[in-house]
């Protein structure tokens, strides 16, 4: 295959990714009149840049920022460290029970939230967890099933004689895990890392129903408030999104070297 | 038994502490809004000026947007409803709030009830219970674009004018080759509103009794109504909405693209910036038949569960007070009173909503008829974009909806 | 390679070392099962509870035993309908889903210069949130005044009412969806750095072409990936939401209105919560059997470089 084939493709690709924020970013910056004239103009007359600024301080997003890092990172934290450690449990042990409750692991992902709305909202309310950020956080520290079968998967592609080995030299079972594997998987983790982060950071749904108060609403739950039942401030939407998306991507950035810094691809040899 | 236990705890309060019943219209009241950023000012603003007369109070404001039905619907389901709402689905939530007639009878007299509009109030009743106070409302009309007309070389339209003089209209004033068009018809339009049609052309969806489709909803009127409609956008007169993109009639006629469009008060404000001059008349009749328009409240109503009914009643009569309804501009007051002062009803450009709201007294939208109503309408919804999508063939489309709705009737 | 592997464990089992404790594994997966039975088999169970009643979000709710399924499937053509559309996305989507996301993690894979600013633009799209993208996905499509269309005007192309045909509405969506195909690529790429890359050297020396090598070495090797990343996509497919509720509104004629929706709708429009669980069973159902399916099969196709093998004498 040719080099300048493959780079061709992924200069290709990536304008086709890049486009819809493109896109965002261009009408975050038009004024209303130009966002309505046909056809659609691409490029703004004038580049309003205070479009952000008016936007961020129509809602105290300042709070809603606070409210969304803390659920964010709070929440991240956790399902790294509880969905690594049930994986590991299930990809290597061998236990009674182990593969129907892993069908289970699998079967929980599959009934839609419309259903499990209500009483999950009833429960929450009986201890006291609506319109605080706890039902957006405490689950998170029991493992998502999504995150525990992606590490599952990647721990059952590392090669048991690295266990084999790690056991001969006495390792226990929580040295296996922290020592040996928690490293052996930082690609899936970051993944877990990256996925969780973009979930706690864009769920419109968790927010919208247990929160009541504006004082502890998240971003995307500011975002939405300007959305009414008959029309929408889109500026001030387009705004609002590129901003949103900024820290997730720069933290991304920085985050996605380490998915190809497998110690695994090297540290086998044969 | 919590229920018990916690009477009998405030009993035993009450008689310990007799102040105590005193303070009894003071706490925090959870108000529940559809308001979206712009509007959301308006009701922050009644709220401020209730906790100033209601030393005491601190009126907690949740606002969820266009998410407020899912979120109400969770906390209703689960319980936990906040104290007073904002409400317009009276059937889907009315086991969930408290009948006013007590309340209103005790204070009607005192709140001069009888400056509000009896057709709103007609819209917030079901079996003779009242379950919310109306706050605002709009009706329908048409927004006219004056240079566009002016443009075609036609007259701008009055009060009392046709269909047929609409249709005339819009062919003069329609120009696609340039993106202009002479009227918007929405393929896929809110069938609550739509009624307007069906009622202006002497039918509706569902027998006043609620037991009957056939011959409503596929009658050769509404028919009619839907052939026009198709005809329009067939002709060129019209452009349709709602197939193949999200591009709204009020974008349209913002950005000078559209000569006359069907509209509500919500549009007006957006059409207000948009510096297009233009003006406002009533909806056109079908040839010899009184025009209808379909009526939008925003009423607000109260929790069957809450904690505190006297300070919630309170609230919501201070919503639909005089002062209260002066201060929300961005929907039309609902006395009769505050339109006269605030010279409203004779503002050319608000004037039409009034003389739609008349003419509309003693209509009953279907949803207020049938507790399946919700599930037919998805059928004749589908009818309805069939038929702007094919170009016509109402008839054949209706009935095929009233053959789909046929079960919930049974 | 099977080969390798077996030899190690036949070797290991034949060293002593420690039995691990039978209450170790449970320990591992307790936060798991501490937070499943706290959090989702309470309102699993309550809403196969409630698929037995007429159960409006407010008011009286009675007993029906099984009519909600029987009606559903004898009485009401939308639900065929949806189930219907549902399966043709779920048929056009995780193929796609999958192909599209192996060749973008193979293209990032192969070493060009700057990947890391590549990997960031293809996961672009994931990071916008569902609202956003829905708006932008009707400005791209839309008949009139739609870039897509505009563009393919200068290719002599006449595109179709992409959201307003019913003959192509399905299609949009499906390509909307392949939007979000940066996790899928991500997923697979980790895979992709768990293969051990001595495996090419020594099929590289013996002459193996690089596509052989990419259908005979990184294909079973990104078994345990590509099994996670279908069955996710599997699910995924059937509770696709989003785009049909926000860009097509389940139009036109209906043509896009997904047996989610359709759930949704029951719960939100028609407040039947009963119905809506009961359709909620009957997808989980589906799923699952797929599901299943797909891990029996995946016996056959997957290769775990790190199983727990054999039923005796395994004493971890």
């Amino acid at each position: 295959m040719t080099r300048p084939l493959l780079y061709g493709a992924a200069i290709f690709m990536a304008a086709l990714f890049v486009a819809p924020f493109v896109w965002t970013l261009l009408t975050a910056v038009k004024t209303e009149a130009e966002l309505y004239t046909f056809p659609p103009s691409f490029l703004p007359e004038t580049w309003r840049w205070e479009n952000f600024h008016t936007a961020w301080t129509k809602l105290p997003f300042t709070t809603f920022l606070t409210n969304s890092t803390i659920v964010v990172v709070l929440s991240t934290v956790g399902q790294l460290f509880s969905s690594s450690l049930v994986a590991f449990g299930f990809a290597r042990f061998r236990f009674p029970g182990r593969d129907v409750l892993f069908v289970v692991v699998l079967a929980s992902m599959m009934i839609p939230w419309d259903v499990k709305m209500i009483p999950l909202y009833m429960q929450f309310n009986f201890l006291g967890w609506i319109n605080t950020l706890k039902p957006l956080i405490v689950p998170a520290w029991f493992g998502e099933a999504f995150f525990i079968f992606l590490l599952r998967q990647y721990i059952m592609s590392v090669p048991m004689e690295i266990d084999e080995a790690a056991r001969m030299d006495g390792a226990n079972s929580w040295q296996l895990y922290w020592r040996i594997h928690l490293p052996l998987m930082l690609p899936a983790l970051v993944l877990v890392g990256t996925f969780q982060f973009m979930n706690a950071w864009n769920d419109y749904l968790g927010p919208l129903i247990f929160l009541n108060d504006q004082s502890k609403y998240t971003l995307t739950l500011g975002l939405s408030m300007f959305k009414g039942l008959h029309g929408q401030d889109f500026i001030s939407i387009a705004a609002i999104t590129v901003v949103l998306c900024l820290p997730p991507l720069v933290l991304f950035f920085f985050a996605q070297r380490y998915i190809m810094d497998s110690a695994l691809g090297s540290s086998v040899k044969g | 038994m919590t229920k018990y236990a916690s009477t009998a705890l405030s009993v035993a309060l009450a008689g310990l502490l007799p102040a105590a019943l005193a303070a009894q219209e003071e706490g925090t009241l959870r108000l529940a809004t559809w308001d979206d950023e712009e509007s959301l000012e308006i009701i922050e603003s009644i709220a401020a000026a209730f906790e100033a007369a209601h030393p005491g109070t601190d009126v907690q404001i949740e606002a969820y947007g266009d998410g407020y039905d899912t979120k109400l619907s969770a906390a209703m389901g689960a319980g936990n409803a906040p104290d007073v709402m904002y409400m317009w689905n009276f059937p889907a939530y009315a086991a969930s709030l408290m009948p006013l007639n007590d309340f209103i009878e005790r204070d009607g007299a005192e709140m001069d009830i009888d400056d509000i509009s009896p057709a709103l109030l007609d819209v917030s009743r079901i079996d003779g219970n009242v379950y919310g106070m109306p706050a605002g409302f709009t009706t329908h009309v048409i927004f006219y674009n004056r240079d566009l007309l002016e443009e075609a070389g036609v007259a701008e339209p009055e009060a009392g004018w046709t269909w047929s003089d609409l249709r005339e209209k819009a062919a003069a004033a329609s120009d696609p080759e340039n993106q202009v068009y002479g009227f918007a018809v929405d393929a896929r339009p809110d069938p609550y509103d739509f009624e307007q049609f069906y009622w202006s052309n002497g039918t509706q969806f569902i027998s006043d009794d609620g037991t009957e489709i056939d011959g409503y909803m596929n009658s050769p009127e509404g028919a009619e109504v839907l052939n026009m409609f198709a005809d329009m956008i067939a002709s060129g007169e019209a452009v349709a909405l709602n197939i193949g993109d999200d591009v709204s009639g009020s974008a349209l006629f913002r950005g000078g693209n559209l000569a006359m469009f069907e509209g509500a008060m919500w549009n007006k404000g957006g059409i207000d910036e948009s510096g297009i001059d233009y003006g406002i008349v009533g909806l056109p009749a079908f040839e010899g038949k009184p025009v209808k328009s379909a009526i939008n409240s925003s009423a607000v109503s109260i929790s069957a569960d809450t904690d505190n009914p006297e300070l919630a009643w309170d609230f919501v009569k201070f919503f639909s007070s005089p002062e209260a309804v002066a201060m929300r501009v961005n929907d039309l007051p609902v006395r009769a009173s505050v339109a006269a002062e605030t010279g409203q009803a004779d503002d050319p450009m608000l004037a039409p909503f009034f003389e739609m709201l008349e003419v509309s007294e003693g209509t009953s939208p279907a949803f207020l008829k049938h507790e399946d109503w919700a599930r037919m309408q998805e059928n004749l919804s589908a009818a309805i974009e069939a038929t702007m999508i094919e170009g016509g063939n109402a008839q054949a489309h209706l009935d095929d909806a009233v053959r789909r709705s046929a079960r919930f009737l049974r | 390679m099977t080969v390798t592997t077996d030899t190690v464990v036949a070797t290991s089992s034949r060293r002593r070392r420690r039995p691990v404790s039978h209450m170790v594994p449970w320990l591992f997966i307790s936060p798991w099962i501490i937070g499943f039975v706290a959090f989702t088999l309470g309102p699993m169970l309550f809403s196969l509870y409630m698929s037995f009643f007429d159960w409006p979000i407010v008011g009286e709710r009675t007993f029906i035993g099984l009519d909600n399924y029987v009606t559903m499937t004898t009485l009401d053509p939308q639900f065929w309908e949806s189930l219907w559309i549902t399966v043709k996305f779920a048929l056009l989507f995780v193929p796609l889903n999958i192909a599209v996301g192996f060749l973008l993690a193979l293209l990032l894979n192969a070493g060009l210069k700057g990947t890391g600013v590549l990997r960031t633009l293809f996961y672009l799209p994931s990071v916008i949130s569902g609202v956003a993208l829905v708006t932008i996905f009707s400005w791209l499509y839309s008949y009139r005044f739609g870039v897509l269309n505009y563009l393919l005007g200068f290719v002599g192309i006449d595109g179709p009412n992409w959201l307003g045909d019913p003959s192509w509405a399905l299609v949009a969506i499906v390509f909307a969806s392949l939007w979000g195909v940066g996790s899928t690529m991500l997923i697979l790429l980790a895979g992709l750095q768990a293969i051990p890359r001595e495996l090419y050297e020594a099929a590289r020396i013996s002459g193996v072409p690089a596509w052989a090598r990419t259908l005979y070495i990184t294909l079973p090797m990104l078994g345990p990936m590509l099994l996670f990343s279908i069955i996710t996509s599997i699910i995924s497919a059937f509770q696709q939401l989003t785009l049909a509720l926000l860009l097509t509104e389940g139009g036109p004629l209906g043509s896009t209105y997904f047996f989610a929706m359709y759930i949704y709708d029951n719960a939100f429009k028609y407040f039947d919560m009963g119905y809506a669980a009961a359709m909620s069973w009957i997808m989980f159902g589906i799923v699952l059997l797929l599901s299943l399916a797909v891990m029996k099969s995946s016996s056959a196709w997957v290769h775990y470089e790190g199983e727990v093998r054999g039923k005796k004498g395994d004493k971890s």
